[in-house]
């Protein structure tokens, strides 16, 4: 399959080229134009996602049962970037929302993230990534990838992505006045040796300098 | 560049940058094939690796925002994804303080102390701007911060050598600590269009970096120069500033042109391309409202 990501990096969006046979797994809204006989199918998610990982309860396939190339393209809701993985038997872990689309043999699943992740409004559920195939996800903003070497703070509105043998904790930013006033509210905490994905912007700080002014 | 081709479970090469390109145009490789090269962390879809190393059709905007950071500074930093979504990295060296807006930090080195400070008086209440200003000391060692605006748009750096400069109320993002922050009342000077101008001065010396929405112009004022209120980023100290109208009060009330602020003398205005009241104004009847 060939896809690559146009529109830059504030409206990203993915082309992809099915060849016959092909499929890829989207997200329930993700779908913005495709060649009219391709195959699409609604396909249940499963509770766990839909209800406490952020996620659609549906997601759809679309499939090539044609004999020749045809085309889709994939968006995400927020403006912002999409970046394309190659997973190669590695797990991914997402943050709710992030998820946009992947191959067939990509497989999605959820991971327990703790009650203290439901308190900040990160949901119950992270969502997992593994396999081998093509992943696409995004966010709001551009996105960043830093490597952690030790421990390193993110504030959990901007994490995205982070390899799975990180440990997450979330705390808050400072005291209890900091966290109060200094609006930086909770971080999460990161341990271990790996990559993680931030977004530069987020919808919190969009909020806070547009509230004001509505 | 050494270039791996994988495919069919098979890796060919090295083959050079030129080679690979030349290889792409007889079909000997594939878009969709995997290429690896020394510093990408995974097999990727050649039609990425060649797009990453390609430079951009038009490299007279990129080229320009990279030197944009080469002039002098205290502390070293980087600024990623402009100029959609400015993002600001500085390396805070052992024992120094690094003064933050509020609720800016997107991440930090754990060895980074935070503490929320209050800022202005009653005059901060009135500018609407937020109250607090964070400060990151790096404690124990050097720490990094990364620091994310709130609206989208660019991101400026200029270096105060006892020189002030004029900013906006939502326009700061961050300064060293020998940078004195005030902000300073403007007055209803620009009462009728609802852009009361108020601005923040930063005098001192040290770091200072301020952030835009939209796209970032600057402009070097010699003579006269008329800015609308609402797209003023930043001015150097020095610039004599008057608010007035643009052409008479039909004008004012039917060109659409509100108030303007008129520049003079010799100096720099930094200009951004979107204003807030304009985006709020045109968001503003699609809000939800509670019956």
């Amino acid at each position: 399959m060939h896809a690559t990501l146009e529109g830059g990096a504030a409206f990203a969006y993915i082309k992809a080229e099915l060849q016959p046979g092909e499929s890829i797994v989207a997200e329930s809204d993700a779908m913005s134009s495709m060649s009219a006989d391709l195959t699409m199918k609604a396909k249940f998610n499963g509770f766990a996602k839909g209800l406490l990982g952020g996620e659609s309860f549906f997601v759809n396939h679309f499939t090539n049962n044609t004999s020749g190339a045809r085309q889709l393209t994939l968006v995400q809701g927020s403006p912002g970037s999409i970046r394309q993985v190659q997973l190669q038997g590695e797990t991914i872990c997402l943050q709710p929302g992030a998820y946009i689309a992947s191959t067939p043999d990509v497989k999605i699943g959820t991971r327990w993230a703790g009650f203290a992740s439901a308190f900040a409004r990160e949901g119950f559920f992270k969502l997992t990534a593994s396999g081998t195939g093509t992943l696409w996800y995004g966010a709001y903003g551009g996105l960043l990838e830093r490597m952690v070497d030790g421990e390193c703070i993110v504030d959990t509105s901007h994490l995205v992505a982070y390899e799975p043998q990180l440990k997450l904790k979330i705390q808050m930013a400072g005291g209890i006045f900091s966290s109060l006033f200094g609006g930086e509210g909770f971080v999460t905490r990161i341990e271990g040796r790996g990559k993680i994905i931030i977004q530069t912007r987020s919808l919190d700080g969009l909020a806070n300098w547009l509230n004001p002014k509505l | 560049m050494q270039i791996h081709i994988h495919r069919d479970g098979k890796t060919a090469g090295p083959y050079s940058l030129e080679q690979v390109r030349q290889m792409l145009a007889t079909g000997q490789v594939q878009a969709n094939d995997l290429a690896h090269h020394a510093g990408l962390a995974s097999w990727t879809l050649l039609s990425q690796v060649l797009s990453a190393v390609t430079p951009p059709p038009i490299p007279t905007a990129p080229a320009a925002s990279a030197s944009r950071d080469d002039g002098p500074r205290d502390m070293e930093f980087a600024v990623e994804c402009r100029p959609d979504f400015a993002f600001l990295t500085v390396q805070v060296p052992a024992g120094q303080t690094l003064k933050v807006e509020a609720s800016a930090m997107a991440t930090m080195s754990s060895n980074m102390v935070m503490k929320t400070k209050m800022r202005g008086g009653l005059s901060r209440f009135l500018t609407g701007e937020s109250l607090f200003l964070n400060e990151f000391t790096a404690g124990g060692g050097p720490g990094e911060i990364g620091i994310a605006p709130g609206s989208p748009g660019d991101l400026e750096h200029v270096h105060l050598n006892g020189d002030t400069i004029f900013l906006q109320s939502s326009g700061f993002v961050a300064s060293g600590m020998g940078v004195q922050v005030d902000s300073k009342w403007q007055g209803f000077k620009g009462f009728f269009s609802g852009e009361a101008l108020f601005l923040i001065r930063c005098t001192g010396q040290g770091d200072l970096w301020f952030n835009t929405f939209g796209a970032m112009i600057p402009i070097d004022v010699t003579g006269d120069y008329v800015v609308d209120t609402g797209h003023i980023v930043a001015f150097t100290e020095g610039l004599q500033y008057e608010i007035g109208r643009i052409g008479g009060l039909k004008s004012l009330f039917f060109s659409g042109e509100g108030l303007v602020c008129r520049f003079r003398g010799q100096g720099r205005v930094w200009i951004q391309t979107r204003q807030l009241p304009s985006f709020a104004w045109w968001t503003y009847p699609f809000r939800p409202t509670k019956d």
